[in-house]
């Protein structure tokens, strides 16, 4: 597998703000993912939290702020392009297409090759030999997240927790410098948790790539995570690191309710 | 020379398919041929559809002007009146303008998705239409026109001009223009299976499936819809030149609406997104009311052509039997004969290891009866992807 050359540049939000007619999803967030860290984002449902992967991909655009990774400006770019910038996600509900395994994770591969629909049609020896090193890329990656013995399965006949799998060798297979998860672990049973946060962690070490978690589980991100943003009603309302943040008054009020700011909001 | 073995395991089908489609003009008729020549011409077109439809998710009811496109543009560059081109080059630049046809509408194809294009592309088969019945200097008009033959380096695909007898049988135009229109399919087989299992065909899938997760992935989603547009268009106008060369005359109503609903009739039977059921399909649509047309004095319910009175004619008749295809298809094996095939394919193989081990040491009881479940619901299992 090909570590990028040099640490992943820094993911910078500012200010970013969401409407949806009149509801305001995201209100002003800021936060910045250090390179190479595990960057953490939780808060209730509905706090915006996939609303703002959303604009990191690119499917939404913010009325207001922007998104940085590195020099380049991601706010005004179409999700391909972000994608070809080495962003990957994966999706709250699994978003896998028909075919198998191998064919998902060729999907991933996709802003990585060229052949185009000549070449692929008249089968060009440029097309084939590069389909053949990509799929051996592709091979080596299922391998990595524990896929290798499915690797010609039907993604439909795979177990929910293998299926999380695929979107995340997936994402993995467009070589990301940030990779954003969205609930990697939900709807998991126990095993399938402990093997996920091992594979989360082993990319990590062995990418040296960025990693942006949207997760409900809170024992995953305290294991995980190097930096915690908290979102309430689209708002940050804290940032920090894992032990901080559960201290946080303020967390613990958007969390649990308790009366601690007595300001009517 | 152990090699060679699973090599011709792979091509052996095929070889032997190729074979017998070769041999054929020595022992049919021209009315078989026809047939034929039917088949392979809605096949490529069916090919194009599925690639749009099927694959790409993109519904279409404009594939007849596109298959007018071709069929009138190798006539009018072919012929007279029109610039008179050598007739293999009007082939190709017929191919060419019927894409260029599709990219015309690209603006809208990379944009509308599913069935609103199927509604937006109805607009092209009116207006193909009409054009055709306006455009007399060009297209002849409501008699349309007729169409010049086929010649490749001196040799022409009609009945004469060389006259050619192989092996004591007389080749006229069927027999010529059947090798034409095989070698023509091959082409698309080959390409559309290349495309289907390369870069571009996945690409397509996940636009399908979910738009979100191919952008996502680094897809163009307006570009490659568009693509799959331009594509299609182009196999309908290699179709259109088959059809054009086959019916030796063109005229405009034949390139309706119904047409359209032919070749989606064709690739639903057939089995979205798999070339083989596109070809299936267009065989089953295509040489189902010639025959009947054909047979309809041995038929009961049938009335002979030209007949009148109450009863049923054989083009009619042929559109219920196959309406009556769609539903059942529809409702016990919506993927299609391909996938039919494809099942019954997979329960054969399967047969041999579950009567194996009965053999060995037949287990009564629940043990026994609980492998034999789990393998029957191994094909069946299939879980709702969003």
């Amino acid at each position: 597998m090909t570590t990028p050359a040099a640490a992943p540049p820094a993911l910078d939000v500012r200010g970013v703000t969401v409407r949806f007619a009149g509801l305001l999803a995201l209100d002003d967030v800021s936060f910045t993912v250090a390179p190479g860290t595990v960057h953490a984002v939780i808060g209730p449902n509905g706090a915006g939290k996939s609303t703002c992967f959303n604009v990191l991909s690119g499917l939404y655009r913010p009325a207001a702020g922007s998104v940085r990774l590195g020099a380049a400006e991601l706010t005004r770019l179409a999700p391909h392009r972000i994608a070809a910038l080495g962003v990957a996600r994966t999706f709250q509900n699994i978003v896998t297409t028909q075919g198998t395994v191998a064919d998902n994770l060729m999907l991933g591969r996709h802003a990585l090759s060229h052949a185009g629909f000549a070449a692929s049609a008249l089968r060009l020896p440029r097309a084939v030999r590069e389909q053949r090193a990509h799929l051996a890329k592709a091979r080596e990656i299922a391998e990595l997240t524990g896929l290798g013995a499915h690797f010609d399965s039907p993604v439909a006949l795979l177990s929910y927790g293998d299926r999380k799998r695929v979107e995340l060798a997936r994402a993995l297979c467009l070589e990301p410098r940030v990779l954003l998860l969205d609930e990697p672990v939900a709807g998991m049973n126990a095993a399938e948790r402990v093997r996920m946060t091992e594979v989360v962690r082993e990319i990590r070490a062995e990418l040296g790539l960025s990693v942006v978690l949207v997760e409900h589980d809170m024992g995953l991100v305290m294991r995980l995570a190097d930096e915690v943003t908290v979102l309430d009603f689209g708002r940050a309302i804290a940032h920090g690191t894992p032990d901080r943040v559960r201290r946080d008054p303020e967390v613990l009020r958007a969390y649990l309710g308790t009366t601690s700011g007595e300001d009517a909001a | 020379m152990s090699d060679l073995r699973p090599l011709l395991r792979t091509c052996g089908p095929y070889l032997l398919t190729a074979l017998l489609l070769c041999a054929l003009p020595f022992y049919l008729d021209a009315f078989w041929l026809r047939i034929g020549l039917f088949s392979m011409a809605a096949a490529i077109g069916a090919v194009g559809l599925g690639l749009l439809s099927g694959t790409a998710g993109q519904l279409s009811l404009g594939h007849a002007f596109f298959l007018a496109v071709g069929a009138y543009g190798y006539v009018w560059l072919a012929g007279e009146p029109g610039p008179g081109l050598p007739p293999a080059l009007a082939v190709v630049l017929a191919v060419l303008l019927a894409g260029a046809a599709g990219g015309l509408f690209s603006p809208v194809a990379g944009r509308v998705k599913g069935v609103y294009l199927g509604v937006a592309t109805l607009a092209l088969v009116f207006l193909g239409h009409h054009v055709l019945l306006t455009a007399d200097s060009v297209t002849g008009g409501f008699n349309g026109r007729s169409v010049p033959p086929l010649e490749l380096g001196g040799f022409t695909f009609a009945e004469s001009d060389p006259e050619l007898t192989v092996l004591g049988v007389p080749f006229g135009g069927e027999e010529r223009l059947w090798y034409l229109g095989l070698a023509l399919f091959a082409l698309t087989w080959f390409t559309a299976r290349g495309l289907l299992r390369g870069r571009p065909g996945r690409a397509l899938v996940a636009l399908r499936d979910s738009e979100t997760a191919a952008s996502v992935m680094g897809v163009h989603v307006a570009r490659y819809r568009s693509a799959a547009f331009v594509l299609s268009s182009m196999y309908a106008g290699l179709a259109g030149v088959l059809l054009a060369l086959s019916f030796r005359r063109v005229v405009p109503d034949y390139f309706s609406l119904a047409l359209s609903v032919d070749y989606l009739a064709m690739i639903v039977i057939g089995g979205l997104g798999s070339v083989a059921g596109a070809t299936a399909g267009a065989v089953f649509v295509t040489a189902l009311p010639l025959l009947m047309t054909r047979y309809a004095d041995q038929l009961p319910l049938v009335a002979a052509p030209g007949s009148g009175g109450g009863s049923i004619g054989p083009t009619e008749a042929s559109r219920y039997l196959y309406g009556a295809a769609i539903v059942v298809i529809l409702l016990y094996a919506p993927d299609g004969l391909h996938g039919l095939a494809r099942r019954t394919r997979a329960r054969l193989r399967r047969r041999p290891p579950v009567t194996g081990p009965p053999g060995t040491g037949p287990s009564p009881g629940p043990a026994g009866a609980t492998t034999t479940d789990t393998s029957d619901t191994t094909a069946r299992a299939k879980e709702h992807t969003p």
